[in-house]
């Protein structure tokens, strides 16, 4: 089969290859032969047309991708121009034809960039080692729509889309200082992508920009299609199930960082940008909360960290406590867990298991089929499976409860990927908790929390400002304080200029009435 | 190396687990409550209750019966009958029969305190009659060591019980120079439970008891009260005051021989009156009467225990910690010549809306 496909591919090629000679005439002494050339011309959306100028009748030709090109910008300004004008020498495309990028070279290695970046190359007749480039891109961009991962009620309602140029406008516009500097790599050797890095000069720290430059310099892969895997390759610790950089698909939360004195980092082709350095509790700061009173936007944030300590501990707590604590639960509650379990066939550990991955099943699920089917499944899963299940007697319904409020506090965190850590962190608790019961818990969390301590952003402490301590730091950490006493950037980023606005001139402007 | 660590971690923890005895909720038999009686022959009734948990949310009572010679053998003969393991550490409330009470209970409050697992907050209680014939009735709907335990700690917290757990026994026991006492409970009806008074003990042997109508002087001298109650007669008048507030103060006097001033605080509004209108006078009488009645009633009581040779309130340790070189020898006699002087002050904060 695949030795009959590949044959098909040799006739196809060979056809196109005769049809481009005898269309296109024999190709002309002026055209040299490239070694990309023959590779591009086994491609069908690779063009190359030839025409004469009407005045001084010397040939040219384009040759351009066409699936990267817009074509109308050649039929309406450039071809009617090179027609009709005194075209004599290939420096004259530049004055004949209305299009701003037009770059008149004699390096033939940029050719095969430059023509998969858009561009249609321009040869003349006579002339041997000069040829011109014309700016024709077509841009396939979806509008920008509103931030589905992180929508927040009020404030800006934009999110970036999978262009870059489309991202860094969004960003330029929010931040339109000379000192915002966009350094530009390309990253994967098939994928070619552009990847830009983002920092204020004067604030940010050097190291924390020249580490991220590094890291992505030293990236080796192939092909990268989303910052997902740029977050990957340039973590301090791949092995770590924390996500090392925080990741947005806000413009408005990109220059707020790049205001605090943080790196952001963003992939063309990918909708989501990535902030480094960042601490854990930032993970669990919705951008909202800015946008918020401090009293609520702190008090959002306590409820926050409250869940994902409920959902990661609550359901190992129970096994614990029902298969060796019996002791520690209150006479009262006692005698609701023992009539909720007399039936149940299952120990403990079991039976939440079996919930759990009930509940992961339903997640992912969920997450796989459509929107409209998600939904049935979200309602056959919660409703018909849970209910079910207690009345065959194979979970308690108090456990039903606990899974289920661990399975809704897991996902008030604002940032997606944490919530998956949390998802994967509660297992680990419970393998733990029904071996060693509280001590497991208590055994598992140490080695959580020494690995947290051990992590590191870009080279920064994670667990900042808890550990290393930093009382500064609490202003924007756990509680968010009001904006007039966040005058000082965060001490971590250790940046340029530690200070975002003069305390004292912040307090002398006063009404009137005072 | 990393590598290595964890998987000593993962082994240990795999090998190890089998060390941890496993109590399962729903697989053991959760021992509430717990009686000793004595029986004839120098024999020993041990009771344990369990509850049962009945699908319809109902919390039913089941009792095991054993008898032997010592608290040691009971646990075996109980075990023995039981379908599934006792486990001890949810214990709410121990009574002791007076019989055992009178022979001294140290052989089984010591059981109690080398359990790790029991708490130090469980209540201990003496049984008038019996234990078992307590233990084995049907109280309340929540289970009948849970009706106990909350009995014996609405009352502490704010009728005229003194405060006494296993945690304050303990210490009033192995304290020199100050005894324990602990509630008696009496079954008056099938269904109902009784506090009859307080059980006096010298070291671990109960002595006396304290009738009813006596805690509430014996709680002003060796607790404080938050919420109580009394009922006084004012010449034809009568007064309830209510949300009595206490406190003492003991004073050492003179020394050669001991002279002790007690200092009683009491505050607490006068919620009925038989009486029409409270005037400032009357205030003050009822103040006044009621101190008299304090001071009486409590020197009274003193007196009564320095005859018996016991010292709940705990003058000894009081006298001691204020006294270097203490003999505790001397102190037997020194005791009984104690003079305690009970000085009270009574102030009414509130006689109600009605003027």
């Amino acid at each position: 089969m695949r030795q009959l496909f590949k044959k098909k591919l040799m006739q196809d090629i060979e056809k196109e290859a005769a049809r481009q000679d005898t269309e296109g005439q024999k190709p002309e002494q002026y055209l040299n032969e490239h070694e990309w050339e023959k590779a591009l011309l086994k491609s069908h959306d690779f063009k190359r047309t030839f025409y004469v100028n009407q005045k001084t009748e010397k040939k040219f030709c384009f040759s351009f991708i066409s699936t990267l090109v817009d074509e109308s910008i050649l039929q309406n300004n450039a071809l009617p121009y090179l027609l009709e004008g005194e075209l004599t020498e290939i420096v004259d495309v530049k004055s004949l034809i209305p299009i701003a990028d037009v770059q008149v070279s004699d390096h033939n290695e940029d050719i095969e960039t430059k023509l998969f970046n858009g561009y249609v190359l321009l040869t003349l007749e006579g002339e041997e080692k000069y040829f011109a480039f014309i700016a024709a891109q077509k841009e396939v961009v979806r509008n920008v729509a509103q931030p589905e991962v992180e929508f927040s009620v009020i404030g800006p309602k934009e999110s970036f889309v999978e262009s870059l140029d489309h991202n860094l406008n969004m960003i330029r516009k929010r931040v339109p200082v000379k000192e915002l500097i966009i350094e530009n790599y390309t990253v994967g050797s098939l994928s070619k992508s552009g990847v830009a890095i983002l920092y204020i000069d004067g604030i940010t720290n050097k190291d924390n920009v020249n580490t991220v430059v590094q890291r992505v310099k030293d990236i080796e892969f192939d092909e990268i299609t989303d910052s997902s895997y740029i977050v990957q390759l340039i973590s301090d610790n791949q092995n770590s199930p924390f996500p090392q950089l925080l990741d947005t698909e806000r413009p408005d939360r990109i220059a707020a960082i790049l205001a605090e004195g943080k790196v952001a980092i963003l992939v063309d082709g990918s909708p989501h940008a990535l902030i480094g350095p960042t601490t854990l509790v930032e993970f669990f700061g919705s951008f909202e909360d800015y946008f918020l009173n401090y009293l609520l936007s702190s008090f959002f944030r306590l409820v926050r960290l409250f869940a994902v300590a409920f959902s990661i501990l609550i359901t190992p707590i129970y096994v614990a406590a029902l298969s060796y604590h019996y002791e520690l639960i209150p006479k009262d509650l006692l005698s609701t867990l023992i009539t909720s379990r007399r039936e149940i066939p299952l120990p403990p550990i079991l039976e939440a298991l079996f919930l759990e991955l009930t509940i992961e099943l339903l997640r992912e699920a969920g997450a796989r089929l459509p929107t409209k089917v998600g939904q049935t499944i979200g309602i056959v899963g919660g409703i018909v499976i849970g209910t079910a299940s207690v009345e065959a007697g194979l979970t308690s319904n108090v456990l039903l409860i606990i899974v289920a409020l661990a399975a809704l506090a897991s996902f008030t965190t604002p940032v997606y990927r944490m919530g998956n850590t949390i998802r994967l962190l509660r297992f680990p608790f419970l393998f733990f908790a029904e071996l060693w019961g509280m001590l497991g818990i208590v055994v598992s969390f140490s080695f959580l929390l020494a690995h947290l301590l051990k992590l590191t952003s870009l080279g920064r402490p994670f667990l900042e400002p808890l550990y290393p301590p930093r009382i500064t730091d609490f202003k924007d950490a756990i509680i968010r304080l009001p904006f007039t006493m966040q005058y000082n950037r965060p001490q971590y980023l250790r940046t340029e200029n530690p200070v975002r606005f003069s305390e004292k001139k912040a307090k002398q402007k006063k009404d009137i009435d005072e | 190396m990393r590598i290595r660590s964890f998987f000593w971690v993962l082994a240990a923890g795999i090998t190890l687990s089998g060390c941890v005895e496993k109590e399962i909720i729903d697989d053991v038999n959760i021992e509430m409550g717990v009686g000793y009686d004595f029986v004839e022959d120098d024999k020993i009734e041990g009771t344990v209750m369990i509850p049962i948990f009945n699908p319809d949310k109902k919390i039913g009572n089941f009792t095991y019966s054993a008898t032997a010679a010592s608290s040691r053998d009971l646990i075996q003969e109980v075990q023995r009958k039981s379908a599934q393991p006792l486990v001890t550490g949810s214990l709410e409330i121990a009574l002791f029969g007076e019989g055992i009470a009178k022979k001294g209970i140290r052989e089984f409050t010591d059981a109690f305190e080398r359990d790790a697992s029991i708490g130090a907050r469980v209540y201990f209680a003496v049984a008038d009659e019996s234990a078992k014939s307590i233990l084995s009735g049907t109280y309340g709907n929540r289970g009948n060591a849970v009706h106990l335990s909350q009995l014996i700690k609405h009352n502490m917290e704010t009728r005229n019980l003194p405060i006494t757990n296993m945690h304050l026994y303990l210490f009033d026991l192995y304290q020199e120079g100050k005894d324990p006492y602990l509630p008696i409970l009496k079954k008056v009806e099938p269904e109902i439970i009784d506090i009859v008074g307080i059980a006096l003990f010298k070291d671990d042997k109960l002595k006396s008891e304290l009738p009813p109508d006596k805690m509430f002087f014996f709680k002003l001298l060796t607790d404080k009260f938050s919420e109580g109650a009394y009922k006084l007669d004012v010449g034809k008048e009568k007064v309830v005051i209510k949300d009595l507030d206490s406190k003492h103060k003991i004073k050492l006097t003179k020394r050669d021989p001991y002279n002790i001033t007690v200092e009683i605080k009491i505050k607490g509004l006068i919620r009925e009156y038989t009486g029409h209108i409270v005037t400032p006078e009357i205030i003050k009488k009822i103040e006044k009467e009621f101190e008299e009645q304090v001071n009486k009633e409590a020197s009274a009581m003193i007196k009564d225990f320095q005859e018996q040779g016991i010292d709940p309130v705990g003058f000894g340790q009081f006298i001691k910690s204020k006294t270097r070189g203490f003999d505790f020898k001397r102190w037997e006699d020194e005791y009984k010549n104690l003079t305690v002087n009970v000085k009270t002050d009574m102030i009414i904060t509130e006689v109600g809306i009605v003027e």
